[in-house]
């Protein structure tokens, strides 16, 4: 039995595929972008999480860390991440829950006696699972047992990925995954790369090897203002001649800042497009018949 | 023929209608309000306050209270006919209630004298107040009986069977022919005033429509119903009546006892769809008596639903006051019409609740009744559900306050020396039996004294059995006798015992000891140990301890209740987990909880997890809750509820209909019993709170029942918002 890491099992999820759908979140990702919601995801292993606002300030996490890694600067309390070992002491001493360790490790059959509990409302609502991430292709194999066993259990499965892994990993999972979410960040090869740290061949690529090969796509492209903005001609003329399944427009919004704040990480900020300008751009999509969908 | 349920193009002549009586009805609530001292936390009854009216009861010699069916059923009579008549211009029916028989008149059993002293020591101990002694109607009436036989066909019936039967002493039917007279002189007050306003009308029109009603009422006192507004306006006088002696409020299968009028006056030409939506209006505007529509037939073969079904919602929803229908929900129904209520909640913020029939209809197999009479099980009161007629179940009067049994087992650990969690248990255990068991003692004495004290005089010519046998409903008048009995403070009491195990047990962060300084010093100066102790995985979360701890309780529990009947009468006991709106009163008293609780505060609501639970898993919960209220549920098919509330900003990028559908549909396929929705949105919820006069027509449904919002008390207002904004 695969062992996995993962950061959250999310149940009522519904903006991740049809239906009600519990979304599992698995930890690691291979990109770095800007405007991640999920930065506690970035690496497999677990990570803490300070959530400022929740502290009470009982002290009891600068005398339990074994590491010093809590410290007063004039910052206020903060805490060194260089020594900071992610051994989660902290969190489990921290009863105001400022303190979360971000990441556990589980079994298949653990994820899946969760999944199970939830499978009534997924046929009632034509939903199922979602795996999510982080990039959920990250923990491959871990990934297809869960995949595998959902399908014998009969539950609609969907893998949300970034499409930035050679094409043969996804076969492995293909005959096992009922939709993909599939996201589009830029198609400027620079762009992207400034965007997310990575280039964009492998996802150029293997969205229509994934259509070629039968798969039912959704593709979700994040629209952010002075990030990818200029790119959305270049991306509608891409996703023009592949039958995807739709097309969803997201408008970029700042959910992400706190948590990267708590995580101690600097982020770079964008400013959120109106909807007057979503609804610009939502026509650049369909005008070229792309089944594309805004929701506010 | 048109489909069934094609939405009614209702015209302005009967929108109209309909607004004046939405109208009327908001501001006769604010001046109840303003008589009764700013709000009130039951039911938004349709009673009429006339300030001035007083009554003077006759009391027996030597009594001080109205005892028997002849007193009282005398003494209602001559009340129905001193109470002021009352027609509203707008209404399609004559009649209201004056209020509470119970505020003019000493009448029913009371604490302290009718309840054994042994006895009231234990409910003082364990603060059992709401103990089910002399507990009242809650049972359903088969409104059959009454549009079958009409006002004289039951007279009649009364009479034969009083010369049939011979009783030694005819106090039960001259109590039981005075209520009958009492109800047929008041419709003939109310023709007669409505002949006046006929008479004194400035046009045609206002005459015509007063003596419709007149002749309607006329023709109710003459014999069965024969048309829709008749049978409507029987109904309406038998709401007037039910309600005004101890607040019954049950009324059954609306859908199926009005089809056959429907079907009838339709096919016969005298009557329009709309027509029909403003009687019914006029029906809600009368009062609030809890009603079911769908469901299926006894033998399982038709769905109950209707074209009736259908004009039952649409009224409701067009008159837009508390309303207090159910729509039952089972297996394999056509959706159409939970879909159609589920339209109007959104549009409305609050609407009908639905009653699983998994967790009815199923349970009650599990007490060795037939399925077949199971589905004929209708929800009829705020959380209760009866068989219409023959069945009195005494659901909603009696509340085990499984927390205060946690309290004083804490109280007798701190006593050893040595403490550890199984010897808790074991004391929990002990001191909920006791208080199990002396409701079961109390409904032997409710047995023996309730039929002669205060028989049930207006349900029993309702029901199948009463009038025939010479019986109260409450001692073998009907067939079936199962007293319910409801637990509460579930998630109190498991998240204590979750948070001991966890902290103290487990983690040994905590000593028993500084978890008793804690308690006794209600987490002042321990704040710390209250995070502590609060910040566990609570009950509502997966996999967490108190999950197990609240499946333990409720299985203790349901088997106390379950294991035996009453001692001296063997009647039967049947659980339930419900704490209708009284979670504040239930936790005044009650000194802190290891669950982080602080003296004082609410206990935790029904069969529910607290408010909040889902901190720091997921921002919208409503699956995690209904998995955890499905899988405490005792099983015997009376209900512990589910609650949703719902934010409708949120419901839209979630799916809307179809995701609430699944939900419901889901919680009945895993063994729910009942579930209440509001759909509101936040910012809707939080200015009414601040502000109730700017939302003077917020109707939501509190618990069981719904009330306009601006009508509750702070505390219930709270705890709607607390719902509300922990999700
Ligand atoms: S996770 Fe461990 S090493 Fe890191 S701050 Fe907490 S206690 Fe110190
Ligand atoms: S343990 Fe938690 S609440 Fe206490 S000082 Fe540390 S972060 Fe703040």
């Amino acid at each position: 039995m695969q062992t996995g890491t993962i950061f959250n099992i999310q149940p009522f999820s519904v903006y991740d595929g049809p239906g009600i759908r519990t979304t599992v979140f698995l930890k690691g990702c291979n990109l770095r972008c800007l405007w991640c919601h999920n930065p506690e995801s970035w690496q497999i292993a677990p990570q803490l999480q300070f959530q400022e606002e929740k502290c009470v300030g009982c002290g009891n996490c600068f005398k339990v860390c074994p590491k010093g890694a809590h410290q007063i600067s004039e910052r206020g309390h903060i805490i060194d991440r260089t020594l900071c070992v992610g051994c989660g002491i902290c969190a489990q001493n921290c009863y105001a829950g400022a303190l979360v360790l971000t990441g556990k490790r589980v079994t298949t059959e653990e994820v899946m006696a969760r999944l199970l509990e939830d499978a009534p409302y997924f046929k009632n609502s034509g939903g199922g699972v979602t795996f999510s991430g982080g990039e959920a292709m990250m923990q491959l194999e871990f990934l297809k047992e869960l995949l595998i066993r959902c399908k014998e259990a009969g539950i609609h499965t969907a893998v949300d990925t970034a499409g930035h892994f050679p094409f043969e990993q996804y076969q492995k999972i293909l005959p096992y995954t009922d939709l993909f979410l599939y996201d589009i960040k830029a198609y400027d090869p620079e762009t992207h790369r400034r965007l997310t740290g990575v280039d964009n061949h492998h996802i150029l690529e293997n969205l229509p090897l994934l259509l070629q090969n039968g798969a039912e796509v959704i593709v979700r492209v994040p629209c952010i203002p002075d990030g990818n903005w200029q790119d959305m001609e270049q991306i509608a003329c891409y996703l023009e001649p592949l039958p995807v399944k739709q097309v969803e427009l997201l408008a970029y919004h700042r959910l992400g800042e706190g948590k990267r704040k708590s995580l101690g990480m600097e982020m770079e900020t964008f400013p959120a497009p109106s909807v007057k300008e979503m609804e610009g751009l939502l026509e650049t999509f369909t005008k070229k018949g792309i089944p594309a969908v805004y929701n506010r | 023929m048109k489909n069934i349920d094609a939405r009614t193009p209702v015209s302005q002549f009967y929108l109209d209608k309909i607004k004046s009586m939405h109208d009327e009805k908001v501001k006769l609530n604010k001046e109840k309000l303003a008589a009764f001292g700013g709000s009130y936390d039951t039911d938004d009854h349709g009673f009429i306050y006339f300030k001035d009216f007083t009554f003077k009861p006759d009391y027996l010699p030597g009594k001080d209270r109205l005892e028997g069916a002849k007193n009282i059923g005398e003494n209602l009579r001559r009340f129905w006919n001193e109470i002021p008549v009352y027609i509203y211009k707008d209404s399609a029916l004559a009649g209201a209630w004056a209020g509470k028989f119970q505020d003019f008149v000493e009448v029913g059993m009371k604490r302290e004298t009718d309840t054994p002293p042994e006895l009231q020591k234990i409910h003082k101990k364990y603060h059992m107040w709401a103990n089910g002694l002399g507990g009242m109607n809650h049972m359903g009436p088969d409104m059959n009986i009454g549009l079958r036989e009409g006002l004289p066909g039951i007279l009649n019936k009364v009479r034969y069977y009083r010369d049939f039967n011979h009783p030694s002493d005819t106090d039960f039917y001259d109590g039981e022919e005075a209520v009958v007279l009492g109800m047929m002189e008041y419709t003939k007050r109310h023709a007669d005033y409505a002949r006046q306003l006929a008479a004194e009308a400035e046009d045609e029109k206002t005459a015509q429509h007063y003596s419709l009603i007149a002749q309607t009422c006329e023709n109710i006192l003459a014999g069965p119903p024969a048309t829709f507004r008749e049978a409507c306006q029987l109904i309406a006088v038998f709401q007037s009546a039910d309600r005004t002696y101890f607040l019954g409020g049950a009324l059954g299968q609306l859908d199926e006892l009005l089809r056959p009028y429907y079907e009838k006056d339709t096919r016969a030409g005298i009557l329009t769809d709309e027509e029909a939506i403003w009687i019914l209006a006029s029906l809600f505007y009368n009062d609030t008596h809890y009603s079911q529509v769908g469901g299926q037939t006894p033998d399982g073969s038709r769905d109950l639903t209707s074209r009736v079904s259908f004009l039952i919602l649409e009224a409701a929803h067009l008159l837009h006051i508390p309303y207090n229908l159910a729509v039952r929900v089972y297996e394999g129904m056509d959706e159409k019409l939970m879909r159609r209520a589920l339209e109007y909640i959104l549009e409305d913020g609050s609407g009908v609740s639905f009653s699983c029939a998994t967790g009815i209809e199923e349970g009650y197999t599990r007490q060795g009744h037939p399925r077949e009479l199971a589905r004929m099980r209708a929800k009829v009161g705020c959380n209760w559900v009866a068989l219409p007629g023959i069945e009195y179940p005494l659901q909603d009067v009696t509340r085990v306050n499984m927390a205060w049994a946690f309290e004083v087992a804490m109280e007798e650990l701190k006593k050893d020396p040595e403490p550890t969690l199984e010897k808790l248990w074991d004391l929990f255990v002990h001191h909920l039996e006791i208080m199990v068991d002396c409701i079961k003692d109390g409904y032997d004495v409710h047995y023996e004294k309730v039929s002669k004290i205060a028989p049930e005089v207006v349900l029993n010519l309702f029901s199948h059995g009463p009038i025939e046998r010479g019986l109260n409903a409450a001692a073998g008048g009907v067939d079936i006798i199962n007293l319910n009995m409801d637990g509460i403070g579930l998630a109190t009491v498991a998240d204590s015992f979750a948070a001991i195990e966890q902290r103290v047990v487990k983690e040994k962060r905590l000593t028993w000891e500084e978890l008793y300084t804690a308690l006794e010093h209600d987490y002042k100066g321990y704040e710390n140990i209250q995070l502590m102790l609060k910040n566990i995985p609570r009950f509502g979360s997966p996999e967490s301890l108190a999950r197990d701890w609240a499946k333990k309780i409720s299985l203790l529990y349901t088997d106390l209740v379950n294991c035996a009947p009453t001692p001296k009468h063997h009647l039967r006991v049947v659980p339930g987990l419900f704490s209708h709106g009284d979670i504040y009163k239930h936790g005044e008293e009650l000194p802190a909880t290891p669950n982080g609780r602080n003296a004082g505060d609410p206990i935790s609501h029904s069969a529910e997890p607290d408010p909040g639970f889902a901190a720091g898993l997921t921002s919208f919960s409503p699956t995690l809750k209904a998995n955890a209220v499905a899988m405490v549920q005792p099983g015997y098919g009376n209900s512990a509820p589910l609650h949703l509330d719902i934010d409708a900003d949120m419901l839209k990028n979630h799916g809307g209909i179809d995701t609430l559908a699944a939900l419901i549909k889901t919680h009945n396929e895993m063994g729910g019993t009942l579930i209440n929705l509001n759909c509101i949105t936040k910012d809707q919820i939080r200015r009414a709170h601040a502000d109730p006069d700017s939302e003077p027509d917020l109707v939501v449904r509190v618990t069981g029942y719904s009330a306009f919002f601006a009508s509750l008390s702070k505390e219930y207002r709270q705890q709607v918002v607390d719902r509300y904004l922990s999700e």
